[in-house]
Parts: structure tokens; C-alpha cells; sequence
């Protein structure tokens, strides 16, 4: 594979032409009135990622998750018929909260305020003394949300009305996600953290290795080499609104004595699952608007970064495993390399939060991206081409520096 | 078979002075005991359960996890204890110190090693 050090090898350079060299306004990296019109823009428009069939595997079982930034709570529901369902976790009562619980196993769902029942289908059941009322219960299911699934992969909608279908919103992309072990997953390990930062700051630094050979000096050294010293991908694709890297490794660095040994059993069992020639192996997919996922069978992760507020947000990181652990070899592997990847992720969170205090000063009123981070300049223009057109809608002034 | 001796599998007495500091449950508390280590405890650990790791994972893989004896438990968990230091010492270094300040804040929610076999 040849890489072009210092520049960029994307599959068409028309994106890199189209997308510009200008820099790029500060402000919506921490202005709170910016980040209000995202929740609408972005967070209440197109699919999210939100969970994975490993969490759902019975019919019964129930998941709920927070989508802070559209300010809701989720209900997933693996229905009796084999039929996943989510819906806007409401009693259609007078709106409490349904589920408390983040995730079981259930034959139907009563809100704690008035007993209102509602089965697996989001349909009220029951309710008591519901003569007094002056509805129907048909009229009282549960809001549903458009869900569906790609790759085990599950994403909402959290538009109303008819949407795009998630494989037309996946495009291309959704084939190679099928490919890969994800897909397969029936367990994964999560690790979690808080950070005080915009989520496309969070999200910005996991999209481009400019900074690898600083913030990573120890444990990226195989990121780097003398033929690539910042590391850079070997190439960068784009689908639109998604976005693709092929990361570069240095074939000449050394592993250390345990990681040779611990990597050594993760790619006999990744070999073992059908995995040990993956093409899609170093590909990293960015899919729009927080979802990233690693190909690699060995350290198959993937990082949502879900906004909390214009200048907070919560990643999760998952490492995906085709069955549980079933040797102490495979347990030992899978702790490594989940291990290593919290060792590097840790030291990206503590510089990201350096560059939200920095920008959050207002000292600077633009950015600038180079051509290797042209990821995160694709990014920008897709977020903030949809915050600008729902300003459009709203027919109000206050358009970005 | 002395006291001492029988705390792992035969074969690997050099590990017994390391049980009570490392053989730990739960993939969080060896982290957190990683984070919680001085570079004299680590490095003495990583020499003596790295020299063992391949004869320890070849035995342990001879039995299915879920009916380990309370030794091969123990050699486990000292097993996963080195995934853990092995990246403080080949790794991070002298950065180590300072590398805990940032991973105290990656919360570890939950794991295959922590689900029963």
C-alpha cells in the first residue's frame, strides 16, 4: 500500500476540493445557541446508534437508553414475535417516565404513577378505571421511534413521519459493516468516560493521527514509522454524510514481549471466527453524526460520543467478542486488548478537554484544518450544512461567524 | 505441600509471593490496582508472572473456566493482572505515574472476564 507522507490519498480527491482549505469558525465548538439548534438538526434528524443485538438476544428483553441531546430516554423492546421496536420511553398517561430499569427482561411494561400497562408492542393493555377517561386505548400506545438494524448495529430515527431507510443512509458502508465481526457479536466490553467538551471536539480528535506522535508517543509507537512519522491513514474515503480512514502501522516496529503474546492469541482466535484475513481489518468507519467503528478482529471497538450539553459530552467505547470467553487464553487476550485500547483513549481525553478551556475563552474566532485533517473538516461541513438549513426553517438572524 | 504452596497450581511457587497484592476478581479492580501500584511492586510482578505466562495460559487451557479450582483461579487472575501492569511497564514507563491521572476517568462498566463461564 502506498502512502503518501505529508499528504493525502483519498479515493477521488473531488471531497478535498469540494470541502475547501478555509478555516473554520470556533463558535460552534462551545456556543450553547449553536449546540440548540444541533439537538434539532442533527440528534432529532437521521439514525443514531444506540445498542446491539447482544443486549436483545430474548424475546422479552428490553433495553432503555438516554439520548441526551435530543432530550429523551429510549425504549428498545425485542418483542414475542421476533420483532424489534423502540419507542420514546413515556407513559401516554401523563408522561412519567415508563421503564426505570436499563435493561431485563419483561412481558409488559406498568408505569409506577396509575398502573397504565402496555405490552411488548407499545400497546396500552390496561389501565385502571379507564372509563373515567375519555380516549380510546388504541389511541394511548407508546410513541414509537423508527428502529432497525445493520450489522447486529442498532439505530433509531428520531424523526416523525417517514424517514430514510438506515440502509439507504448507510449506503456502501452497510455491506462492509456486515462483514464484520460485529456482526456476529454476541458480548462486548465497555468502558465509559465523561469529558468537559464539545462532542465534535471529542469527536474531531478520534478522525485525524496528526497528533498521534505526541499525545500517543508511548503507546502509539506502531502508528508511526521513519516512512509515515505522523502516522497519517493511507487513505481517506467519504459517503456522504459518512466518512472512512484506512490506518497506516508501521510494519517495522517491535512488538513488546506481552503484547506479541497477548496480540499473537487475539489473531489465532480472530483467525479461528473466519477473521483472519478481514480486508475491512484497519478500516475505521465514522458514521455520521457520533459512531465510530475499528475493524480490526482483535480490536474491534467502537466510540459513541453523545452530547451532553454545548460544552460536556459521554463517549462509550465497546470491543466487540464473537462468544464469551470459553479458554483462559481468550480471556487473557480479550483483557489485554481492551486494556491497551483504554491506555490510548485515556490519553486523548485529557488533551481534549485542554482544547475545549482553550477554545471556550473565546480567544480565537476561527480553526484550522490541514489536509490530513480532512476527516474532521468533512465532519464540520456536515453538521453545520444541517444546522444551517434548519436556521433557514426557523427564518431567524444569527447566522455563524 | 506447604500452606503457601498450595495457594496456585504446581509448578508456579514463584508467583505465591504475588497472590494477595495481584490475584484479583473483576477487570475494573485490576486496573484500579494497576493505578494503584509503585514501580518496585510492578516491575517485580511483571519479571516473575511474565517469565510464567505461557506455561500458566497452556494449563489453564486445558480445563474449561468455569470449573477452575480455587488455584487455577487464582493463576487467572494473575494472569489478567499482567495484561494490565505489562502495559504500565513496557509501555508507559516513566509516564506511568501520570498516565493514571487520565485513565481514572475511563470507568470500566463491564466485561467478558466478568461474566461467569
Amino acid at each position: 500500500m502506498n502512502v503518501q507522507v505529508g499528504g493525502i490519498q483519498s479515493e477521488t480527491g473531488e471531497m478535498e476540493r469540494a470541502l475547501g482549505t478555509d478555516p473554520i469558525p470556533a463558535s460552534p465548538y462551545f456556543d450553547p445557541a449553536y449546540f440548540e439548534l444541533e439537538r434539532e438538526a442533527v440528534f432529532r434528524q437521521g439514525w443514531l446508534q444506540i445498542g446491539h443485538m447482544a443486549e436483545l438476544r430474548e424475546p422479552g428483553s428490553f433495553i432503555v437508553r438516554p439520548v441526551e441531546a435530543a432530550g429523551a430516554s429510549i425504549l428498545i423492546v425485542h418483542g414475542k414475535d421476533g420483532k424489534l421496536r423502540a419507542f420514546h420511553n413515556v407513559c401516554t398517561h401523563r408522561g412519567t417516565e415508563l421503564v426505570a430499569e436499563e435493561e431485563g427482561k419483561a412481558a409488559r411494561f406498568t408505569c409506577r404513577y396509575h398502573a397504565w400497562t402496555f405490552g411488548l408492542d407499545g400497546s396500552l393493555q390496561s389501565a385502571p378505571d379507564f372509563e373515567q377517561f375519555y380516549v380510546d386505548k388504541a389511541d394511548c400506545a407508546l410513541p414509537s421511534v423508527h428502529v432497525d438494524v445493520c450489522a447486529g448495529l442498532i439505530f433509531i430515527n428520531l424523526a416523525e413521519g417517514p424517514v430514510e431507510g438506515l440502509c439507504d443512509w448507510l449506503g456502501p458502508l452497510a455491506e462492509r459493516l456486515e462483514s464484520l465481526p460485529v456482526a456476529r457479536a454476541t458480548t462486548f466490553t465497555e468502558y465509559v468516560y465523561e469529558i468537559d467538551a464539545n462532542w465534535k471536539l471529542a469527536y474531531d480528535n478520534f478522525q485525524e493521527n496528526y497528533h498521534l506522535r505526541f499525545i500517543h508517543s508511548r503507546s502509539g509507537a506502531a502508528a508511526v514509522g521513519s516512512d509515515n512519522p505522523f502516522g497519517y491513514p493511507a487513505r481517506y474515503s467519504f459517503h456522504d454524510p459518512h466518512r472512512t480512514q484506512t490506518i497506516w502501522s508501521n510494519p517495522n516496529a517491535a512488538p513488546t514481549p506481552v503484547q506479541a503474546f497477548a496480540f499473537g492469541k487475539g489473531f489465532q482466535f480472530a483467525a479461528a471466527d473466519g477473521f483472519g484475513a478481514n480486508p475491512h481489518a484497519k478500516d475505521y468507519f465514522a458514521l455520521f453524526p457520533n459512531f465510530f467503528l475499528f475493524g480490526s478482529p482483535t480490536q474491534h471497538f467502537s466510540h459513541v460520543v453523545m452530547p451532553l450539553s454545548a460544552e460536556r459530552s459521554r463517549g462509550v467505547f465497546r470491543f466487540y467478542w464473537i462468544g464469551d470467553d470459553d479458554s483462559a487464553s481468550k480471556r487473557f487476550a480479550r483483557e489485554y486488548a481492551v486494556a491497551t485500547g483504554r491506555d490510548i483513549h485515556a490519553e486523548d481525553r485529557t488533551v481534549i478537554e485542554a482544547g475545549q478551556r482553550g477554545l471556550a475563552c473565546g480567544a480565537l474566532k476561527a480553526i484550522h484544518f490541514q489536509a490530513n485533517e480532512v476527516l474532521c473538516r468533512h465532519f464540520f461541513h456536515q453538521v453545520d450544512s444541517r444546522v444551517q438549513a434548519y436556521r433557514e426553517t426557523l427564518g431567524s438572524p444569527g447566522a455563524t461567524a | 505441600m506447604s500452606g503457601s504452596a498450595s495457594l496456585l497450581p504446581s509448578g508456579f511457587e514463584a508467583l505465591e509471593p504475588f497472590v494477595a497484592g495481584w490475584a484479583i476478581a473483576g477487570t475494573a479492580n485490576r486496573a484500579h490496582r494497576r493505578s494503584d501500584s509503585n514501580e518496585a511492586d510492578r516491575l517485580a510482578f511483571y519479571d516473575a508472572a511474565r517469565a510464567l505466562a505461557p506455561a500458566a495460559l497452556e494449563l489453564l487451557d486445558r480445563k474449561s473456566l468455569a470449573v477452575f479450582d480455587e488455584r487455577e483461579e487464582r493463576l487467572m487472575n494473575l494472569m489478567l493482572s499482567l495484561a494490565h501492569v505489562a502495559l504500565a511497564v513496557e509501555s508507559q514507563g516513566p509516564d506511568e505515574a501520570r498516565h493514571t491521572q487520565s485513565r481514572q476517568h475511563m470507568k470500566i462498566t463491564q466485561t467478558t472476564a466478568d461474566r461467569s463461564s
